[in-house]
């Protein structure tokens, strides 16, 4: 090293090489805002506003704590626990710890996928996500306030992610934090650090695996229980990460063996699988993993990380399939076999002498498996799979075991009536029993309660097989980020209102119901022209679900981030593209300024963009830190009625007319507005419910007239299909005779006189008295104070 | 006192769990004792619950239709004014706010009747009302052991005619 003294010119230094470690944003277009790489106490201000409105609800599942060794504490009644802290506080510090998880683990995610893509193509690897994304990761610029370029600037925006979990997850230490709302702060906090780093980790998968890089029209891939071809040897790859199994696509396709295989996944690898190369498939969520297995499909089990069965190295070894363990998350008690031999791991699965092995070495993960899998599918006399029983005697001597004693309902999530389905089957009768696999989870609780160890789930595949084999479909391919363009398209509709809203479908499979529920629920916005996007399990169950033209939504709504298109970012991490779209509406549209500039953009979408999350079976602690982060963005989070045992939610109060206020920058005044959208984070109970909830939380504050108008025709019109009646609150969002139903408006004028005693001038068919507000097309809303100095200038 | 096990099993909230109710009695004196009674009845009913579910009604208790089975009533032919609608996670909300003023702003509930919600939904609001409610007392009159009710009918529902006359002991009496 030396430094360039005076007087030295640049064609006077010869054979020398400059390298420059790092320019602080050589292209500076927008200054940093207040919050860079915000710190837990940096955005809490936020917090403490969102809190205030919405305020935390806490439903807990237990009422005692038992984290230390001065417990077990009762805690019930909103006792005091030995170390002071209160059943509330206490609650709120759990949903923070399953924050920090789920943060943990996407953030892991990324970290796996940094290091090993900066080990094989070095920092300066640049990040490229096609033409049409300039904005390449807005979640990243809007938190850290940098614009990453590089896999190098996506390892800092890591680093502070990292930081932050750490301090978040110290937080919840006997002895730290008393105060529940500052809990809530915390998890907020992780919750958004959770999105850089679900933003970081699809970057760089996308940008080093050559994903598809925001295009709509990506591929439509099979997906489902009946999509393999039986008379090939079949992979299957299942978990969240698929950097380790990758390669088996890229050794295949280097053979020309490609089509000679069969590859297929389980959960969020799925997704990315089919991202890496469509010719490989999707069987579905979790509630697919022992169905799969059980039915004898795979040759070779690929197993990385996250929301895999606990019990997966059991059920391979019960039917004989060798499995890879890859991920350090979980390594399955296997032996470490990263430095043996390529032919000695070969031996060791395909003799049987091991059940499996932990090869962390992605390379080798796609050397040994294909060749694993033929040699298991020849082993079997390739005449295995699709039988969850050897014959139907089988079968029928399994269910006779069954004495009713209805140890499985209690232990069912759902309760299903197993013990009325087994008593009909014994008769000869299986309807009642192939009705469950509908709603069955796959969880096999129920076999583990059950004294004659019958094979519950294996009953149930077995007596629903034909149309569990038949629902077999088509998913588009995660295409990754929105457009830019896309989003000059329809930022000013979604903010105007004229497009009703954006519906997020993410998240897990703990449905309450039939799966087919969630394309219900859907396609009723498909086709009303909500923007529909999806990601992860819910967006591979619509793929499984057909009409009765045989299709699924994929083939009958446009991939478009346009009202009524039907988007799949893909797997879980693509869920940061969601939020990222939030934000690029905040910028595009708005020219608001991302640059660490946090509470100004999430307070922007709370009050202007009508998008609401929807997860109709969360269970993952990832989901609880998605969710979250999405709520201190401002967008509030409809869950399914499992969500309630998450244990907090966010709910507002229309009641309380001192919470619901904005600061008008127009008028410079604090005006009193509807209660929208009034809650941050809900559970539902019943699909009905959950479409109505949806439709009513996509109304906002700043909607115009005409927006407004368009968003309660949906609202009213769906609560007059699934209740029977008007809703009760529909008032609170009148502010003007514009802003009511054009074909309703005399009907719902006369309520208002009526019922709402608000005043009409019936010769002018006009609202004089009665609204919480008037309408004022100039209003420009900002509960953030310094966002409300800063444009009031 | 008799112990009575979850309705689903592993759903065992801590040292505090409901009283199991045997007779209906009881229950209409609660009703008749209480200020501000409120029955929240959801989706997951029979025929048999329902009609007397609407029973309750023409006896002047106040009922909240909640998981969208309003519509069940609409068809019945009860005026939705008469029956209130909501979603029973934003209710319990509401619940545990001593300043709530309920549905006709005459304040809030002292006794809450909880009927047909989905079992593991239902538990984790009568959870909230337990702890954080100490003004609202919550009665399940389901046909499943609810834990964490203050009171609640054992698990009844593969006896239905017991469960039902336990519901006809209530409405006689009031």
């Amino acid at each position: 090293m030396f430094e360039i003294g005076k007087g030295v010119f640049v064609d006077e230094l010869r054979n020398v090489s400059i390298r420059i470690k790092e320019i602080e944003e050589e292209e500076i277009l927008e200054e940093v805002g207040p919050t860079p790489k915000p710190g837990i106490l940096e955005l809490r201000k936020w917090d403490h506003k969102l809190l205030e409105r919405y305020e935390p609800f806490y439903a807990p599942v237990q009422d005692f704590c038992n984290l230390c060794t001065m417990g077990p504490c009762d805690l019930s009644f909103n006792k005091k626990g030995a170390c002071g802290i209160d059943l509330r506080t206490a609650k709120a510090r759990l949903v923070t710890i399953a924050c920090c998880i789920g943060s943990a683990s996407h953030t892991a995610h990324a970290r796996h996928i940094v290091d090993h893509l900066i080990e094989q193509l070095g920092e300066d690897f640049p990040i490229d996500l096609g033409g049409e994304v300039n904005i390449k990761a807005p979640i990243i610029k809007t938190v850290i306030g940098i614009e990453p370029k590089t896999l190098g600037d996506l390892r800092k925006a890591l680093e502070w992610v990292e930081k932050e979990i750490v301090k978040v997850l110290h937080s919840t230490h006997i002895g730290n934090e008393e105060s529940y709302i500052d809990y809530e702060s915390k998890s907020m906090h992780v919750s958004m650090a959770d999105h850089v780093g679900m933003e970081v980790a699809d970057i760089a998968q996308i940008v080093a695996f050559n994903f598809p890089k925001a295009e709509p029209n990506t591929p439509l891939v099979p997906t489902g229980f009946g999509i393999i071809d039986r008379s090939k040897p079949v992979i299957v790859v299942v978990g969240h990460n698929v950097m380790y199994s990758r390669p088996i696509v890229e050794v295949l396709e280097k053979q020309g063996k490609i089509d000679a295989f069969e590859i297929a996944g389980l959960c969020c690898t799925a997704h990315d699988i089919v991202r890496t190369n469509s010719k490989a498939k999707i069987f579905g969520p979790i509630s697919y993993q022992l169905r799969v297995i059980r039915a004898g499909i795979p040759d070779v089990v690929v197993s990385d990380e996250q929301c895999i069965r606990a019990d997966l190295l059991e059920a391979c070894k019960k039917l004989g399939i060798p499995l890879i363990a890859t991920s350090d998350a979980a390594a399955r008690g296997l032996p470490d076999a990263n430095d043996w031999s390529v032919e000695k791991i070969v031996e060791s699965l395909i003799s049987g002498k091991l059940p499996g092995v932990f090869l962390s070495d992605p390379e080798k993960v796609g050397i040994v498996a294909p060749i694993v899998a033929e040699a298991i599918f020849n082993k079997n006399g390739k005449n295995r799979k699709y039988r969850f029983f050897a014959s139907d005697d089988e079968f029928r001597a399994e269910v006779s075991k069954c004495t009713q004693c209805m140890n499985c309902v209690f232990a069912c999530p759902h309760n299903l009536r197993v013990d009325l389905g087994m008593a009909a089957a014994k008769r000869g009768e299986i309807r009642k029993l192939a009705s469950l696999e509908e709603q069955c989870l796959a969880c096999g609780k129920c076999e583990q309660v059950c004294p004659k160890n019958i094979k519950i789930i294996n009953a149930i595949m077995f007596a629903n097989f034909e149309k569990l084999y038949n629902k077999t479909g088509r998913t588009r391919v995660g295409r990754g980020p929105i457009q830019d363009t896309e989003i000059r398209k329809v930022g000013q509709p979604i903010v105007f209102g004229q497009i009703p809203g954006v519906i997020a479908a993410v998240g897990c499979i703990n449905f309450p119901d039939e799966m087919k529920s969630i394309r219900e629920i859907l396609e009723e916005f498909l086709r009303r022209k909500f923007i529909v996007v999806t990601s992860g399990c819910h967006a591979m169950e619509i793929g499984m679900i057909k009409d009765e033209e045989g299709l699924t939504l994929y083939e009958k709504y446009p991939g478009l981030f346009d009202a009524g298109g039907l988007v799949n970012v893909g797997s879980c991490v693509a869920n940061s593209h969601i939020a990222g779209a939030a934000i690029k509406i905040a910028n595009i549209f708005a020219q608001r300024k991302l640059r660490g500039n946090y509470a100004e953009i999430a307070d922007y979408i709370l009050n202007r963009v009508g998008a609401v999350g929807f997860s109709w079976g969360p269970y993952s602690h990832k989901a609880a830190s998605i969710a979250t982060g999405f709520n201190r963005l401002g967008v509030p989070v409809v869950v399914g009625p499992h969500g309630v045992k998450y244990r907090r939610a966010y709910i507002g109060k229309p009641w309380k007319r001192e919470k619901w206020w904005v600061y008008d920058i127009k008028s410079r005044q604090k005006v009193f507005i509807e209660p929208a959208p009034d809650c941050l984070l809900v559970a539902v109970e019943t699909k009905e419910e959950a479409i109505v909830q949806l439709a009513r939380l996509c109304i906002r504050p700043n909607d115009t007239a005409q927006g407004r108008q368009i968003k309660l025709t949906h609202y009213i019109e769906l609560h007059k299909k699934y209740y029977g009646d008007l809703p009760d609150d529909w008032h609170l969002y009148v502010r003007t005779e514009s802003d009511l139903p054009l074909k309703m408006r005399e009907e719902l004028l006369k309520v208002l006189e009526e019922v709402h005693g608000w005043k009409i001038d019936w010769n002018r068919r006009k609202i004089l008295e009665g609204p919480i507000r008037s309408y004022d097309a100039g209003f420009n809303p900002t509960i953030v104070e310094e966002v409300y100095e800063k444009y009031v200038r | 006192m008799k112990f009575e096990q979850p309705f689903n099993i592993a759903n065992i909230p801590g040292p505090k769990m409901a009283l199991v109710l045997e007779k209906g009695k009881p229950v209409a004196g609660m009703i008749k004792r209480a200020k501000r009674p409120l029955l929240i009845v959801g989706p997951d009913l029979t025929d048999a619950m329902f009609e007397r579910v609407l029973k309750f009604v023409d006896k002047g208790v106040q009922v909240v239709a909640t998981g969208g089975v309003i519509k069940r009533f609409i068809k019945a032919g009860y005026k939705a004014d008469k029956i209130k609608t909501a979603v029973l996670h934003e209710l319990a909300n509401f619940l545990v706010d001593p300043e709530w003023k309920g549905f006709d702003g005459k304040g809030n509930y002292d006794l809450v009747l909880m009927i047909g919600s989905t079992y593991y939904y239902g538990s984790q609001v009568l959870s909230a009302i337990k702890n954080f409610a100490p003004h609202v007392r919550a009665i399940s009159i389901d046909r499943y052991y609810h834990p964490n009710a203050a009171m609640s009918f054992g698990n009844l529902w593969r006896k239905e005619e017991e469960y039902l006359k336990l519901l006809d002991e209530i409405l006689a009496e009031l």
